[in-house]
């Protein structure tokens, strides 16, 4: 009983390294996120630019619009996994085998516009279309 | 003494099997901002040109309300990496300062808006969870 013990970890360390093998994880990661609940201080009409930089930091553009200035603040979250069938083969049979690579990236860029008036007044605020769902870590393209 | 040596030799060689496999990368655009530089920056009295002798010429002008506005920025990004045989982990976090001067039509500091987000920069190896 207690040998089988050794050997059925060895079992299970093997195909966790095997399951694992050739799997490259990345991720990158662009300033941080600005939530609904850090611009709830924000009133129409009556916060200033400076007094949205002192809150949530200054923007990253400034652009001008139709409807006046506009501070962009941005951030973004991109997810990418791959997993190489190439990797355990290349052990046995050396650096010439040929790569075999399934990869998928999820890139969430995320945006808050705020638009000021000419006096540098917010008149109007607004978060990009946010996905619901995370980018997933997953190598599957199709 | 003869006993440091091998003891020295066994660190250095745990050393760089610990570390193998390790990639550390930064990567900049621009150069941070002075804040001396910044702070220095009176409103109603700074000129355009005291402005660009201090900071250098913006990386960007913007024309917005009428006004001129530069903006300087600089971007610092960190990123650890664990590249094994079998398992691969890349991390990369930027971060960014950015600075505005907005000059009056006289050519007059009107305000100054700063953010500086890279001191949070940090080397993050696992790619999971927040």
């Amino acid at each position: 009983m207690a040998a089988r013990f050794p050997a059925i970890r060895l079992v299970a360390g093997t195909l966790c390294l095997l399951l694992c093998a050739g799997c490259t994880v990345r991720r990158v990661v662009f300033n941080d996120v600005v939530t609904k609940e850090q611009v709830n201080f924000i009133r129409v009409g009556q916060t200033t630019l400076p007094e949205l930089a002192d809150h949530i930091g200054a923007p990253d553009e400034v652009t001008e619009s139709e409807f006046g200035v506009v501070a962009l603040y941005n951030w973004s979250d991109t997810k990418s996994a791959a997993l190489d069938f190439g990797t355990i083969p290349r052990l046995f049979f050396g650096p010439f085998v040929p790569t075999m690579t399934l990869t998928k990236t999820g890139i969430t860029p995320e945006q808050l516009q705020v638009v000021f008036d000419p006096q540098w007044t917010v008149r109007a605020y607004v978060f990009s279309r946010r996905t619901t769902e995370e980018p997933v870590v997953w190598f599957w393209p199709f | 003494m003869l006993f440091f040596k091998p003891l020295a030799g066994i660190i250095l060689i745990l050393a760089l099997v610990l570390t193998q496999g390790c990639i550390v990368t930064r990567g900049t655009i621009g150069e941070p901002l002075q804040e001396e530089a910044i702070s220095a920056i009176k409103k109603g009295t700074t000129t355009m040109a005291e402005v660009v002798s201090s900071l250098g010429a913006p990386d960007r002008i913007v024309r917005g309300n009428d006004r001129e506005i530069f903006h300087y920025y600089y971007y610092d990004g960190k990123s650890p990496a664990m590249m094994l045989l079998i398992l691969n982990f890349i991390r990369m976090d930027i971060k960014s300062d950015n600075l505005y001067v907005f000059f009056d039509r006289n050519g007059i500091a009107e305000e100054v808006v700063y953010g500086k987000r890279t001191g949070n920069t940090k080397f993050r190896l696992w790619p999971f969870g927040d």
